[in-house]
């Protein structure tokens, strides 16, 4: 059975696709995981600013998530695009 | 050099046996190490109380042991078991089967030896709340049980469906792919649930009248980081009972591997992550009682961010899968 | 082991397709709502100041689920879902309990049962945070951080029902499959019963109170 290069190539990518996302996946996982705990944290603290640290706690996760997305859009691009 | 099909499939049904017991005797034996790790400190500080505390060590540790258990059953299953249609796929079915219970077993020996420790140290701390302590333990460490369980689900079924008729070249990998989408994901869901798990126990111990609201926080949180395994569990019946169409080229092999891969590494995070989010809002439930709603709320959306990467793993495996 | 995997299914063609019923899950789940409504019925018979076992049980079970609705919504909304919430307990609870008695099995085994529940409660759980908020507010959540993220959080969205329907199934399929096999592996020596007790009891009543929470929670976090 030959394989042909193009089709090694394909394989490449969709491996390539799910070693991406999932390996990038974890990272954000438990950073945004951290910054969940300790939102908790401080809100068992101090619950009268529970507004303020939500609102916090949400744009951190949304800066930790970035690696996350970009780990998304390369495998998109991987599976759509190369 | 060509071998029958009865050799390679005891080659793989020998690997994976072997993979199973190894990989799944991990996460207990860390697990158990650190329920009587912290049984000793509970000691040193108060030697009196061995007896419970001793007690209350064996049965932690009894209920952390579960998940080699069924790792053992899952190893000796594979070494007896005589396939009644032997084929190629069989060989990729019972390999897979093998890695994903021995990967399973992992998170959960690590996470449910947690709270079993955190017991031991909260009796001696406050010998007047055991008897709480140690049902939010069995309650906990047996939650934590749930990813062993999905592999060991996983496991069975794809030792025990025929995939003979079935075409060789895509679902070998499927069926590979289905092991290792259960087998991964489940870590981090089995040791995020230990966190949470173990939290509670310290919160009991410190503050015995919150018991009921710590126990609830506590099993919304772990349910809540279970939600990867079973994202796992999802794709990896997807992969185990769609019929795959023939093909021979590798891309098409590849797909269906590579989409148990994301989805499994992508598991892990998002469940180590979702159970530190636990962790926090369960040992401050403890602290601070009158507060116990909103620290749910809260943790509840914390998690569902953390867990929005995990989400996006599945959207890749599905694509993976249905797309192309 | 020729068990594993064998439903009982009732076929019924229907303008070309076939719609497939597993009659198991079926009157299971059929008895599990006569036997509620029979306790209900006979719980609620005689309000006496001083109440008899049923009587008692029931009360019990009602206040007790009502507090919890309580803690996790408010007051205001609490008499509104309590009923829903400890109906969802004690249809889940039975259902997970029924397969302990020989010739019966679970309906949660099958896995329309839980995602059904899971649905209803998802659509309330909307239908609530649309109510309480407004179309608009309700909608605009979908849009956050950024509006290209829409897919994607109507996707998360999803994976609730998903989420909350096969925890349940897999617990419970994977219980019932577990004494299955070690039943068959020691020869029903010993063994089975107590991974009854486990299984059934245990997990059993653990995740019934895990569906109903999680059920609870998501409407509380529509609403606010």
């Amino acid at each position: 059975m030959a394989i042909e290069g193009a089709d090694i190539v394909k394989a490449a990518a969709f491996l390539g696709a799910g070693l991406a996302m999932g390996l990038g996946a974890i990272g954000p996982g438990i950073g945004e995981g951290m910054a969940a705990a300790k939102t908790c944290e401080a809100i068992g603290k101090n619950p009268k600013e529970a507004g303020l640290l939500t609102r916090t706690m949400l744009v951190g996760q949304a800066v930790s998530e970035s690696t996350g997305i970009y780990s998304l859009v390369v495998a998109l691009l991987l599976l759509f695009v190369v | 050099m060509a071998y029958d099909v009865q050799t390679w499939i005891n080659l793989a049904a020998y690997v994976g046996g072997g993979l199973a017991m190894g990989l799944g005797a991990v996460g207990a034996a860390i697990g158990e190490g650190y329920t009587a790790a912290q049984a000793n400190e509970a000691l040193g500080q108060n030697p009196e109380m061995s007896g419970d505390v001793f007690k209350s060590m064996l049965v932690g540790q009894a209920i952390a042991e579960s998940a080699s258990i069924f790792a053992l059953v899952i190893a000796i299953l594979l070494l007896f078991v005589n396939p009644s249609a032997p084929s190629a796929i069989t060989a990729s079915s019972l390999f897979g089967a093998g890695l994903c219970m021995g990967l399973g077993a992992i998170g959960s020996g690590v996470g449910s030896g947690i709270p079993g420790g955190q017991a031991c140290l909260g009796i001696v701390r406050q010998p007047a709340a055991a008897g709480k302590l140690t049902t939010n333990m069995l309650i906990g460490s047996a939650v934590c049980q749930t990813p062993a369980i999905f592999a060991m689900v996983v496991a069975l079924v794809l030792i025990f469906i025929d995939y003979s008729n079935a075409p060789l070249f895509p679902t070998w990998a499927a069926l590979i792919g289905a092991g290792l989408s259960m087998g991964l994901s489940a870590i981090g869901s089995g040791m995020g649930g230990g966190f949470a798990a173990g939290a509670s126990c310290e919160g009991i111990a410190r503050q015995p009248e919150s018991a009921a609201n710590v126990t609830t926080t506590m099993l919304v949180g772990q349910a809540v980081s279970q939600t990867p395994a079973i994202f796992g569990l999802l794709i990896s019946f997807v992969l185990m009972f769609k019929s795959h169409e023939a093909s021979t080229t590798l891309s098409a092999s590849m797909a269906l591997l590579g989409a148990g891969i994301c989805m499994g590494f992508g598991g892990i995070g998002p469940g180590i992550g979702n159970g530190m989010a636990a962790e926090g809002a369960v040992r401050w439930v403890a602290r601070n009682m009158s507060h116990a709603g909103e620290l749910m709320r809260i943790m509840l959306v914390g998690q569902a961010v953390s867990q929005s990467t995990a989400i996006y793993a599945m959207v890749i495996s599905l694509v993976l899968i249905f797309v192309l | 082991m020729n068990e594993l995997g064998k439903i009982y299914q009732l076929l019924i063609p229907v303008g070309g397709h076939t719609m497939v019923f597993n009659l198991d899950a079926i009157i299971m789940s059929w008895l599990v709502i006569i036997i509620l409504i029979v306790f209900g019925f006979f719980a609620a018979r005689k309000k006496a100041m001083l109440p008899g076992s049923l009587q008692l049980m029931g009360e019990l079970i009602v206040s007790k689920l009502f507090q919890l609705t309580e803690d996790a919504l408010d007051e205001k909304l609490a008499p509104k879902y309590a009923p829903l919430i400890a109906a969802t307990f004690m249809f889940m609870l039975l259902c997970n309990w029924i397969g302990m008695i020989p010739h019966l099995s679970e309906p949660t085994k099958d896995l329309n049962t839980p995602l059904s529940m899971g649905i209803l409660g998802f659509v309330i759980a909307h239908h609530a945070g649309i109510k309480a908020k407004g179309f608009k507010v309700y909608a605009k959540a979908y849009f956050e951080p950024v509006f290209f993220m829409m897919p994607l959080n109507l996707i998360g969205e999803m994976a609730k029902i998903i989420s909350i329907s096969f925890r349940l199934f897999g617990n419970i399929m994977g219980g019932s499959i577990i004494i299955l096999v070690v039943s068959y592996l020691v020869y029903n020596i010993l063994l089975p019963p107590l991974l009854l007790a486990f299984f059934g009891l245990f997990v059993g009543a653990i995740q019934a109170f895990v569906f109903t929470m999680l059920t609870v929670v998501y409407i509380s976090v529509q609403v606010k």
